[in-house]
């Protein structure tokens, strides 16, 4: 007879540590709150709230996402409560839930992004704050903070002045070399690197000739766009010393592996959650179910060990 | 114990067939699941990853024995989904999130109910005029279709054999009223007003400019109406927000989620 060792799972990404690699996706996990009929989300490295801005956000206009051949392009718009309301109303509910969590936020100004990063600093519990720098569909902040060094690395300094906590910055795959882009960010002072948020897209409608988002464009998501997430992830993590957390197309625990594999320190799943809400656990159990067959005992034995040639 | 809090669950078809233009599926799931008259679930059951995204479908019934539970829905082929859906047989797996969303509300002083059904929205209906038949409540059927074939069959009415209970409208005059459900219900309203003020409440479900037109006839005669909203959603539950639809709030709108406030929704509240 066998005894199977538990593997150790556990991440680390900077000073934040997590019971194993596996996070949601900001913009994909509500709050969290709304996850908690179906499972603990303790169990999760950590919770990555939806993007908060300064002030309750409407959002565009219906007609935010469409499908597209193994993915979806949507175009929320950030609709979201504001950071006040998620300090007061969700924050608690999150720490009784004993969920590791971080606040994705976002501004139009770098002024209010500062304001946002200085507010949830109040927050005990709060493991950290991610950058969002790269979303696609605001005409303003986002990614025209995000799209060049330049504009990166200033946003990421002031945010970094601005709050104690770990800042994690989330990448746009919509540039020409990431490899630069990471730079920036971690010679600006970011604490670690998340990416890819979604690929630029379109879909039109050939008979009623009408863009099929309310927005023209949207961010593509899903299967379609793995191995181009892995190819930037890969490509990130030679280019800095700071973690990389690996996202884009994360199905299913083979697919969080390969991130792994090419140097993520950890991972984040998105569009998953809405066709399977279960998504992120079955995740966490199917790369310790891998690691018993394969036997690794830690997490850190496996990461990074891609082989060339 | 039946439980009303939405779940992730793995069934398997019992059976799945076609009647007409309506597939009838009934699917084995391991709890018995309580459900609200308009409530949905998110529905995949195709390999692979395309399409990636489950499909909503309105909770037609739900029941089961010994404590394993079954849920039946009926669909129409309207896309790739729904057609891919339809050709799974008895025996094939199913992933379901069920049951989601806020359902139709049934308050006390209605005294009688006029439940609308455009197209395939008898199927979000239907569940309603179940319970309140299972109540011997006081209700009426409008089931509107382009023609004669596209209309459910008689047998899936419930309490459907009451004479007079039944109002049957296409656009081609081939079954029952020759015309739109809006207009026969302009007409009910007008015989109404003869036999007494009894407070009459409107359900109803189908495609947008049936909704509308029902709200524009039936609001300003302060006759209550609920609608079964439609819209495209990833999730389902509430954290893709992408099903919106605006919401009068006050003196304001904003950006509601059909598949967690919706889909059913106070038409006074609706920006049309």
């Amino acid at each position: 007879m066998t005894q199977s060792v538990t593997p150790d799972l556990s991440a680390r990404v900077g000073s934040v540590l997590l019971k194993n690699p596996v996070m949601s996706a900001s913009g994909t996990f509500g709050y969290g709150l709304e996850f908690m009929p179906f499972y603990d989300i303790s169990r999760l490295g950590a919770v990555i709230v939806k993007g908060l801005s300064l002030l309750p956000t409407p959002g565009n206009a219906p007609g935010r996402i469409v499908e597209t051949p193994a993915g979806m392009l949507n175009a929320i718009g950030l609709q979201n409560i504001g950071v006040e309301r998620f300090v007061n109303e969700v924050a608690p509910r999150l720490d009784d839930a004993g969920a590791v969590y971080v606040a994705n936020i976002y501004g139009r100004t770098i002024e209010e992004y500062e304001a946002v990063a200085r507010r949830l600093s109040d927050l005990p519990a709060l493991a950290a704050i991610e950058l969002n720098a790269s979303c696609p569909n605001v005409k303003e902040g986002g990614i025209a903070f995000g799209s060049n060094p330049e504009g990166l690395s200033g946003l990421t300094r002031r945010v970094r002045a601005a709050t104690g906590k770990p800042l994690w910055v989330k990448l746009s795959p919509n540039v020409s070399d990431i490899g630069e882009i990471a730079r920036a960010a971690e010679d600006a002072g970011a604490d670690a690197v998340t990416l890819i948020n979604t690929i630029v897209g379109m879909a039109v409608d050939p008979r009623t000739r009408r863009p099929m988002l309310s927005n023209v464009t949207g961010g593509l998501s899903g299967p379609a766009v793995k191995p181009v997430a892995l190819r930037m992830v890969w490509e990130a993590c030679k280019a800095v010393k700071i973690p990389v957390v690996g996202i884009g197309g994360i199905q299913n625990a083979g697919d969080a592996l390969e991130f792994l594999l090419v140097g993520a320190a950890a991972v984040q799943v998105g569009t998953a959650n809405f066709r399977n809400p279960n998504a992120c656990v079955e995740i966490v159990d199917g790369i310790r179910d891998f690691f018993v067959r394969e036997k690794i005992f830690r997490l850190d034995d496996y990461r990074g060990t891609l082989l060339l040639r | 114990m039946p439980h009303g809090s939405p779940r992730f669950v793995h069934g398997k078809i019992l059976h799945n067939t076609g009647s007409g233009i309506f597939y009838r599926m009934e699917v084995a799931i391991p709890e018995r699941i309580d459900f609200v008259p308009g409530q949905f679930a998110m529905v995949s059951g195709w390999p692979g990853n395309d399409p990636l995204l489950p499909r909503p479908l309105a909770i037609f019934r739900s029941g089961g024995v010994r404590g394993k539970g079954a849920v039946e829905f009926v669909y129409k082929v309207v896309g790739r989904g729904t057609a891919l859906l339809s050709g799974l047989h008895a025996g094939d797996p199913l992933a379901l999130t069920l049951p989601l969303g806020h359902g139709f509300e049934f308050p006390g002083e209605d005294r009688s109910w006029w439940l609308v059904g455009g197209g395939v929205g008898f199927s979000s209906v239907f569940p309603a005029a179940a319970a309140l038949d299972g109540q011997r409540a006081d209700f009426e059927i409008f089931l509107g279709a382009r023609t004669r074939e596209q209309l459910p069959p008689g047998e899936w009415i419930p309490g459907g054999a009451v004479p007079g209970r039944v109002h049957l409208c296409t656009d081609d005059g081939t079954a029952g009223f020759f015309g739109t459900v809006a207009a026969a219900l302009r007409d009910r309203i007008d015989r109404r007003k003869s036999s007494g003020p009894a407070r009459v409440s409107i359900l109803a479900c189908g495609p947008h400019e049936m909704l509308k037109a029902i709200a524009e006839l039936a609001l300003p005669l302060d006759i209550r109406v609920q609608v079964s909203l439609e819209s495209s959603m990833a999730c389902g539950f509430g954290v893709c927000w992408g099903c919106v639809t605006a919401i009068r709030d006050g003196e304001t709108s904003g950006y509601r989620r059909v598949c967690r406030e919706g889909p059913v929704f106070d038409a006074r509240e609706v920006v049309w």
